[in-house]
């Protein structure tokens, strides 16, 4: 399809790490979630990014979203804390050039898309992400979704309600059939 | 001065001598130290146990043990900015995160120089590193102990297996090992507890060997207990162990050796002690007790004793007696041989292969065991055939590829929820653990002129892997890819990551033992040579590595040194 076609073509036009500079300003508003974020390194547009991209990997099913359990937050946490200042510049550069490129092949932000289009975009983004790209903004889609998977999987509901977590499990039993556990093990 | 000044200073030195006089002293609480101050109490001797770092009480100052992945900040990784506290000891990869970092020396504060690069991984408190040690625990053979003699290597052990034989079932009995009796001459079996179980793949992983090679897979011989013991629970397979265990599902000082030590009334614990050196007597030929500083206070204070066991930890024991320099040892307690500091040696790891694995996909496990499988040594066993002597063992695990596997796979969005909740494709790898030779050119020393906070003079590394380590790494990864590929594994991948020597937290032999006062440090019951009232039986003592996690040598080699100390200082001997 033509999206898909305009977002190859810019990913190859830019290749390589992506250091283009934010041609955003700060915008207005943000989504209504009862998420408590207030971030503290993210600016307005990185921040919506970050919310709308995590939902869009992890949405609400019937179990809670990314954004519910609070992925947003803990994304910047380890940006802002346990990254090092080359990996944190990697990363916000990122936000930004994934939105650029995305301006550029759909016209909008991500977080203007509707939600469809945002699975889509970001879909095809994940498929070319696993293609033969080795560095660059589709890197950049891996490490974000890397990092939403990671704080989504380790929070109480996603260990407990998505995965399986027993805190004691008791014993060890090295062979029975999966489904008596049921689920995959949280860790 | 007068008379009555000069008497009272006389009456308050007698007090202060007698009120820090046992009978014995212990530098170290960790797992040779425990064993010590076990034994040695046990036997009725008044005992001084010196830990440099602070305490740590059994269960209440385990302050992550029971934290849920949720509770723990950052996904249990540190700060940048902390991280730079720990930038050796973080060097493994595994050993600080957020919920251990309390129990590894923070490195500006404990600096040390390499001259080559070396991993010294530290902790300081009571426990020491039994509170965070792998407990993988492996007896040492017949042939390990007579290996240097056979090759002309380094000096020859001035013990057997027979000597060590009873001390080893000894300790196991105490400790609780679980573990399988596999019969093998190379790895003598223990006194186990029953064994853990092996999973699915790791069974046909060990079929598979023992078909098409006749080599063994067994089950992780590991101080877990499988039954509860002594007031100790049995493991519940949480795989927490390093944070501390609230059951005292493993063997730790803290869970153990200490608490037996305390119940005596013998033992006196002194944490935040660091021993400068050892006083020695030139008159009497004998040490007369530790010059000690306290930590937070500064204050050196002198504690005496009949007899004193240095169990601080290979390096730092080695360090104790390197600064301790007197006219008749001018390069350090002991050292007439000149190889205190030398031979240091360690084992050689981070090597070996893993693969995928097609099949089991309806199998899963429950619980989360804390220990892997064990190859026990296969190469140069009746003969050396290969282009390197000795040899080496491995150590590996097979699992389901979890959620983080979904990272790298195409779907997303609800549909991401959904596969994830499957797990992924079998794996399973393993790394060798190679014996490291004792070289008289590996050696640690002291740097006088520049000290640490306390004065102390600060340790420097000069050693490295030799020829026949790098040899023998060729085999460590070849043959564990030729393995999973007879076994029908795919996307195999080998691989080396050529760590420096420390890497295997394994350090030992620097004050090594043998028969002969001119070429060891220490005689075969791990006393020092010309002063036979100090007992060094933590890994400083070690004559050769063999290529079994190292633990329960040295356990065994104190609660036998410990009762010959005993029974030596009965007769009057000592």
């Amino acid at each position: 399809m033509e999206r898909r076609e305009a977002i190859k073509r810019t990913a190859a036009i830019m290749g390589g790490v992506i250091f283009a500079p934010s041609i955003f300003g700060v915008l207005s508003g943000c989504t209504a979630t009862g998420d408590p974020w207030k971030p503290v390194l993210f600016n307005q547009s990185q921040a919506n990014l970050t919310k709308s991209l995590a939902e869009t990997i992890i949405p609400e099913t019937d179990t809670a979203g990314a954004i519910e359990v609070g992925v947003p937050g803990f994304m910047e946490k380890m940006v802002n804390e346990v990254y090092t200042e080359e990996q944190r510049m990697v990363f916000l550069e990122g936000l930004d050039s994934f939105d650029s490129v995305c301006m550029n092949s759909t016209g909008n932000l991500f977080a203007d898309l509707s939600s469809d289009e945002q699975l889509e975009y970001a879909t095809e983004m994940n498929r070319l992400a696993l293609s033969d790209q080795p560095m660059g903004v589709l890197n950049f889609f891996l490490l974000f979704k890397e990092l939403t998977m990671v704080g989504y999987f380790t929070s109480e509901v996603g260990a407990t309600q998505v995965l399986r977590y027993e805190p004691v499990p008791g014993y060890y039993d090295g062979c029975m059939p999966f489904e008596e556990v049921g689920r995959t093990w949280a860790t | 001065m007068n008379f009555i000044d000069f008497a009272q200073i006389m009456n308050i030195n007698i007090k202060a001598q007698n009120s820090n006089t046992y009978d014995a002293i212990v530098v170290g609480t960790g797992i040779s130290g425990g064993w010590a101050a076990k034994e040695l109490t046990e036997k009725g001797l008044n005992t001084l146990v010196l830990e440099r770092g602070r305490d740590v009480k059994h269960v209440e100052d385990y302050p992550t043990m029971l934290k849920d992945p949720w509770e723990l900040p950052n996904n249990d990784q540190l700060s940048a900015e902390e991280l730079k506290m720990y930038e050796k000891q973080s060097r493994t990869g595994y050993t600080v995160r957020e919920s251990t970092k309390h129990w590894w020396v923070k490195d500006p504060e404990q600096p040390y120089r390499e001259e080559k690069p070396f991993n010294w991984i530290r902790g300081y408190h009571v426990g020491g590193k039994s509170l965070m040690w792998g407990r993988q625990s492996y007896r040492l053979s017949p042939m390990d102990f007579e290996a240097n003699a056979k090759d002309g290597i380094g000096v020859d052990w001035p013990i057997r297996y027979s000597d060590l034989e009873d001390w080893y079932s000894y300790v196991e009995r105490f400790a609780g090992i679980s573990g399988q009796a596999e019969g093998l001459p190379q790895l003598p079996d223990s006194v186990f507890q029953p064994p853990m179980e092996l999973n699915c793949l790791e069974e046909h992983f060990k079929q598979s060997i023992k078909d098409r090679f006749d080599r063994m897979l067994t089950i992780g011989r590991v101080a877990n207990l499988t039954e509860p013991k002594d007031g100790r629970g049995m493991c519940m397979s949480r795989n927490l162990c390093i944070r501390g265990c609230p059951y005292g599902g493993y063997f730790s000082s803290n869970a153990s050796t200490l608490p037996m030590a305390a119940a005596t009334g013998n033992m006196t614990l002194r944490p935040h002690s660091i021993v400068n050196s050892v006083i020695y007597d030139e008159g009497s030929g004998k040490a007369t007790g530790v010059e000690v500083i306290d930590s937070e206070t500064g204050e050196m204070i002198e504690f005496y004793s009949k007899i004193i066991f240095l169990n601080a930890s290979t390096v730092n024991t080695t360090l104790i007696m390197l600064n301790s320099r007197s006219n008749r040892f001018p390069n350090g307690l002991g050292n007439d041989s000149g190889e205190l500091g030398h031979n240091l040696m360690d084992h050689h790891l981070s090597v070996g292969a893993s693969g995928q694995y097609d099949g089991f996909e309806d199998k899963y496990y429950w619980g989360r065991r804390p220990n892997g499988f064990y190859i026990p040594r296969f190469r140069n066993l009746d003969s050396s055939n290969r282009d390197y002597i000795r040899g080496f063992g491995y150590q590996g695990g097979g699992s389901r590829e979890s959620w983080v596997a979904a990272v790298r796979e195409l779907a997303i969005g609800k549909q991401l929820k959904e596969f994830v909740q499957t797990p992924g494709t079998w794996t399973l790898g393993m790394g060798g653990f190679g014996e490291t030779l004792p070289y008289h050119s590996n050696r640690m020393y002291l740097n006088f002129e520049q000290t640490d906070k306390w004065g102390q003079p600060t340790v420097v590394f000069d050693s490295e892997l030799k020829e026949n380590e790098l040899l023998m790494r060729k085999d460590m990864m070849n043959d564990a890819a030729e393995m999973l590929e007879a076994a029908g594994f795919k996307n195999i991948i080998t691989y080396d990551a050529q760590p420096p020597l420390g890497h295997g937290i394994h350090e030992m032999g620097t004050a090594r033992m043998g028969n002969d006062p001119k070429t060891s440090v220490l005689n075969g019951w791990n006393q020092i040579h010309s002063v036979k009232n100090v007992f060094v039986t933590d890994g400083a003592c070690m004559t050769s590595s063999a290529c079994q996690n190292p633990s329960l040598t040295y356990m065994a080699l104190t609660a036998r040194a410990a009762n010959y100390a005993s029974e030596e200082l009965k007769k009057g001997n000592l």
